[in-house]
Formats: C-alpha cells, structure tokens, sequence
C-alpha cells in the first residue's frame, strides 16, 4: 500500500514541476533568490546612473573606486537653457498628447467594444494595419509631411505622431477595459433617461476610471521616453529632453556625468508618476 | 400603468429569425411570464419591448402609443437586469436618484421617493453604500428599488432571479409577489425557470425558436398544454412520454406500444377518432400515476424499477416499460422498490394527455 502511495507522490511531483517538488524552504529561499537576482538586474542600471551623476568628469571611469562625488553636474546641466526648456517642452508634449489621446482613445475603443458594423470593423482593419507597419517605417515619412505642413520642430509636428501612436496602440487596451465593464449597466442608464452617448459619459466613463487612469500613466510615460520621434521631428526650436541627452555625445567625446545627471532629472517626474500609479500601471499592463 | 400590445412582432439578425411574429396582448397591471429555454427569443422581445434592440417588423404599443421608434428612455417602462446592472461608481441613494435626476424631478420629491421605495424594500440602512459592498440579494433588491422609484408604466424583468442561490431565489421570489401587492404595475418577466413561471405569472407565455407556444394562466398550461414541449416543459418533474399506436374497436381505442395495452371508452376519447390507424405520443405527468392495480376510471400498465431518486418527503421511481422511461412521483418514502422487481402502475384517464407525434 506505501508503495502504491509512493509511487503516485512522485508521479504528482513530476506533473506538477521541479519547483512544487522542493521541500517548502528550499522553494522559498529558491524564490527569495530569483527575486533578488531580478531586483538587482534592474536597479543596478539605476544605481550606476545615480552614482555616475555625481563623480565629477575626471572620475566617471572610475566610479568604482572613487571617493570624490559632487553635485556639480547637476549644476552645470539645470543652468543650461536647453535643458530646462527641454524639460518643460517634455512635460508640455506628454501631457498634452496624454490628453488627446485619451479623447480619442476612450471614445474608439468604446465603440469597439460597443458596436458592430462597417465603420467598427474599418477602424478595427486600420488600426491593425497601422500595428502591422514597424515604427520606424513612420519615422521618415512623418518628417516630410510635418516639413510641408510647416509644423516641423513645432509642439504640433510632435503632437499629431504622438497622439496617432497612441490612439493605435492603447484603443485595443480600451476596448479590453470597456468589454469588461458589462454593458446591461449602460442599457439601464438608456432606460433610466439617458441617451447612448449620456450612458457612455455618465455610467461608462466613471466605471473606467482605472482603466483610463493605467492608460494616461502608460501614455505619458510612453511620450516622455520616446526618443525617435523627437529626434526626427524636432530641431533647436523645440528641444526634447530625450534628444538633449543624447547630445551629451559629442565630436569631443562623451560627457558621461552630466548625462546621467539629466537622465537622473528625467527620472524624477516618470518615477512620481509611477509611484503615483502603480496600482493602475500593474493592472493596465495585465491587459 | 398601461397595457403593452405586441402586433406581428419579429426580430431578424440577417437571415436568422430570433423571434418569429409575436402577437400579445398585456393587459393592466397584468404579470406575464415569458418562458423557454435558451435562446427560445423571450430575452430578445423583452429587449424589443424595452427599446434596446430594434425590431424589424411589427408594432409594439405600450399605453396605447405604439412606441417602435422611440428611444428607451421615452418609453416610461423600467428594466431589472439579471446582473443587477447598478451603477458601480454610485451610491445606492444616487443608483434609486439616477433616473428621477435625469429627468429633472426637484430634489426634495426625489428624496421622498427614494425613501418611500427603500422603505418597500427595506434597503434604508444600505443608501450610502456602493453596490460592490452589498450581497446578491441586497443589489436584487436595490434594482429592483431603482425600478419602482420612477413609478413608470411597465416594469421588465430579464431573469432578475438566476444568479442568486436557490434559497434566495426562492426568497426572493415571494418578495417579488408581495412587491406586486403593494406596487401593482403592468410587468414582463422573463426566465429560463418554469418554478418562477409558474409561481409568479398571471400569464405565462411558453416559447421556443422564436416562436409562442401557447399562452396561457399557470393552471391552463399544467393541465391543457397545447404540445408536447410545453407538456415537458411545465411540471417537475416533467411529464412523460410514451409513442403509441391508436387502433379503433367497436366501442373502444386500444392504445399499444411493447408493454402497453391501454383500453379507452370512444364515447369519452372521442377526439381520437382521428387518429385511428397511426401513432401518437401519450403523455402522463409523475405526479398523476400512482402504483397499484387500476380501478375503474383508470388504465394500468407494468413495468420494471430501474432506479429510486429518494427526497425525504417523497421518491421519485424511474420505471421501464417495453423501451420507454417514465418517472412516477409522490411514492411513500418509506416504501422498498428493489431495483428490477416488477410493479403495476395506474393513472387516471382524466389525466392523459395526447399530443401529435411529430410536436
């Protein structure tokens, strides 16, 4: 009789994997392992910037046994004008095209979640080709249009890209959001006085709150970091914080400490805003 | 208060007919069920009715206005939803207040009104929670709230009942009774549950594959069910059927199949005259047949236990008879039915129902 249950244990642990066949300590510290092996994997990235931002020229080679740490760098790089107006026109540009896109966004994919029919279905075929076709391909095109349009290096040149990006990629997210809102809720608000478009605004909208919240934070992230775009589309006129640090590269080499101390500048207003909404970020990226 | 009449009333996604022309008439303060199995249609009239889906021929007429092309909103009818469909980011005062706001109603008859019905449905002590902090029962009931509070023409229910439990279904289900006491109002209730049907319908309407049935009150449908499916429809456990040939001789009709010979007088069945000569199904509700010898008014058959479902108040013995099998309801508990043992049943001829065999 042992036997027999001995045998079905060990088919049990076989089926189940090697982890659940760990005693449960070893399964925790196993875990406790991966975890801290991830967790470093990326902070370190991190750490290494920081401390980077605050050795002085001479020493960002060395940063490992250096003992000299200054906050020079950040000095130097918030008395140029560039930077600051790069910071401002960044947070301009993501919060502006996080709002468009929203508009839009909430709007489109309630209507793929909602509707069926011929303008749903062209909207769901343009969408998808527009994912289909790589990022880069737009790049260059983009560049033309926003020069003979006479938005080039303007908030607008950057803005329309941005805002079309965003209105492709997060109205599948949308519609997830809103397939999982049950729509009897709408039907009830038509039955309670409102019309289709009082239901969507006044019952559907504030269910979607979270969502919508994920998707602004994700949104605004998205444009704050984005590099191509900017690079292409803008010039002197309107410099993106993006750009600005990548030109810390120059014929005279590669300034190293002041830019980490710009990355480390842009990382405070993105790690406010994820710190802010974590909780809708983790529960926008499950869709 | 109003009448709701459906005229021709037809619904086609394409070339699939999901209701094929309905014509009702609902009277006053009337409470009619819509019955079936899954999509039978019934949820897609009420839908119809409600002004959520459009119809695509037909009218419907609520009031005496025919309503076809106004929005739900103009129609003054009221809808409970079988998720509840309560407005997650509201309070239940402002969930019972949505509808009255939206139609501009002062706020001080809107307090009172949403007062006199959470005092109907005892949900007072529940006004400034969420919907997500109440039970099943409590989001029943403040749906239902949300319905009475704009006191409309008609109510709809789209099997508000089916996902609660069952003892709170059939808690709510005599809650749903004593509403109608106290708010009697025209209401179309719609269930896949022929225990609902039959509890709470004035009149029920019995349907399948778009098409009505019969319509009728609940006692109409148990005892003179228009066809074999609303014969096994209505009744639980539901009512069995035998395939038999019908043979006239002299002053009797022989009704035959492998271990049946039923003897019936031609003066008192004479509406199987014309079935002389070919085979028609014989149907016999569990609760009409009982073991024993027949008696005088009665026709008998035997048969062999096959298995005995015990409730405690009653079993239900499931029987074969040639390749039939029937079930017999309401035996003594008590009483030991080995399995495979003999036995010899009788029903009443009133209680024999004939339907085509091809229904």
């Amino acid at each position: 009789m042992s036997a027999v249950t001995s045998v079905e244990l060990k088919a049990d642990a076989r089926s189940e994997g090697f982890f659940s066949a760990l005693a449960p300590g070893a399964r925790a510290a196993l875990f406790a392992l991966a975890a801290t092996a991830v967790c470093l994997l990326f902070t370190f990235p991190v750490f290494w910037l920081v401390l980077t931002s605050l050795r002085p020229a001479s020493g960002v080679f060395y940063v490992h046994r250096g003992t000299e740490f200054t906050i020079d760098n950040f000095h130097e790089v918030l008395s140029q004008e560039i930077v600051l107006k790069a910071l401002f026109n960044s947070f301009v540009i993501s919060t502006a095209a996080t709002v468009l896109s929203l508009g839009v966004t909430a709007t489109s994919g309630y209507m793929l979640s909602r509707f069926k029919g011929p303008i749903p279905n062209t909207w769901f075929s343009l969408i998808y080709i527009f994912r289909c076709v790589p990022y880069v391909a737009w790049v260059l095109p983009l560049y033309f249009v926003t020069q003979q349009m006479h938005i080039f290096d303007t908030y607008w040149g950057l803005l329309f890209p941005h805002v079309a990006v965003h209105i492709c990629f997060f109205s599948w997210i949308m519609k997830g959001f809103f397939d999982g809102i049950d729509p009897s809720m709408e039907y009830a608000a038509m039955i309670d006085g409102c019309s289709r478009w009082g239901a969507f605004w006044r019952v559907a909208m504030p269910t979607a709150v979270p969502g919508l919240t994920a998707l602004a934070i994700l949104c605004w992230l998205y444009t704050w970091n984005e590099f191509l775009f900017a690079l292409i589309l803008t010039s002197h006129e309107t410099p993106i914080l993006t750009v600005v640090m990548a030109q810390f590269v120059h014929e005279l080499g590669m300034e190293w400490n002041l830019m980490s101390a710009t990355a480390v500048i842009a990382l405070v207003p993105a790690l406010i805003v994820t710190l802010f909404g974590q909780r809708y970020v983790i529960r926008g990226l499950r869709i | 208060m109003a009448e709701v009449e459906l005229t021709s009333v037809r619904k086609s996604y394409g070339h699939v007919v999901a209701v094929k022309d309905i014509s009702l008439e609902i009277k006053d303060r009337e409470f009619v069920v819509l019955v079936g199995p899954s999509g039978c249609g019934k949820s897609t009239t009420l839908r119809m009715i409600a002004g959520l889906e459009e119809i695509s021929s037909g009218t419907i007429a609520i009031g005496g206005r025919v309503v076809n092309h106004l929005q739900p909103k103009d129609r003054d009818i009221a809808m409970v939803f079988q998720n509840y469909a309560l407005y997650q980011h509201m309070s239940v005062h402002d969930n019972l207040a949505f509808g009255l706001r939206n139609r501009h109603v002062p706020e001080a008859e809107i307090a009172a009104a949403v007062n006199r019905a959470a005092r109907i449905l005892s949900i007072e002590p529940l006004l400034d929670r969420r919907p997500r902090q109440l039970s099943g029962g409590q989001q029943q009931r403040v749906a239902l709230g949300r319905c009475i509070v704009r006191n409309p023409k008609v109510f709809l229910f789209d099997e508000p009942l089916s996902n609660l439990d069952a003892q709170l279904r059939a808690q709510m289900r005599l809650e749903l009774k004593e509403l109608r006491l106290r708010v009697p109002t025209t209401s179309i209730f719609v269930t896949h549950d022929q225990v609902e049907a039959m509890t709470l319908g004035d009149r029920i309407v019995v349907m399948k594959d778009g098409i009505v049935q019969q319509v009728g009150t609940p006692l109409e449908l148990y005892r003179r069910p228009a066809n074999r499916f609303v014969a096994s429809f209505i009744g639980s456990p539901s009512m069995n059927f035998i395939n038999v040939n019908v043979t006239a001789h002299d002053d009797t009709f022989i009704l035959a199949a492998q271990d049946v010979h039923l003897k019936l007088p031609a003066a008192r069945f004479a509406n199987l005259g014309p079935c002389a000569g070919r085979s028609i199904c014989l149907g016999m509700r569990p609760q009409n047949i009982r073991l024993g010898a027949p008696t005088n008014n009665d026709v008998g058959f035997n048969g062999t236990v096959l298995v005995s479902e015990q409730l405690g108040d009653e079993q239900i013995l499931a029987i074969r008879i040639g390749p039939d099998e029937i079930r017999i309801a309401g035996i003594d508990p008590d009483l030991a039915l080995p399995v495979g043992s003999q036995i010899e049943a009788a029903v009443g001829m009133d209680h024999l129902h004939f339907f085509a065999n091809n229904e």
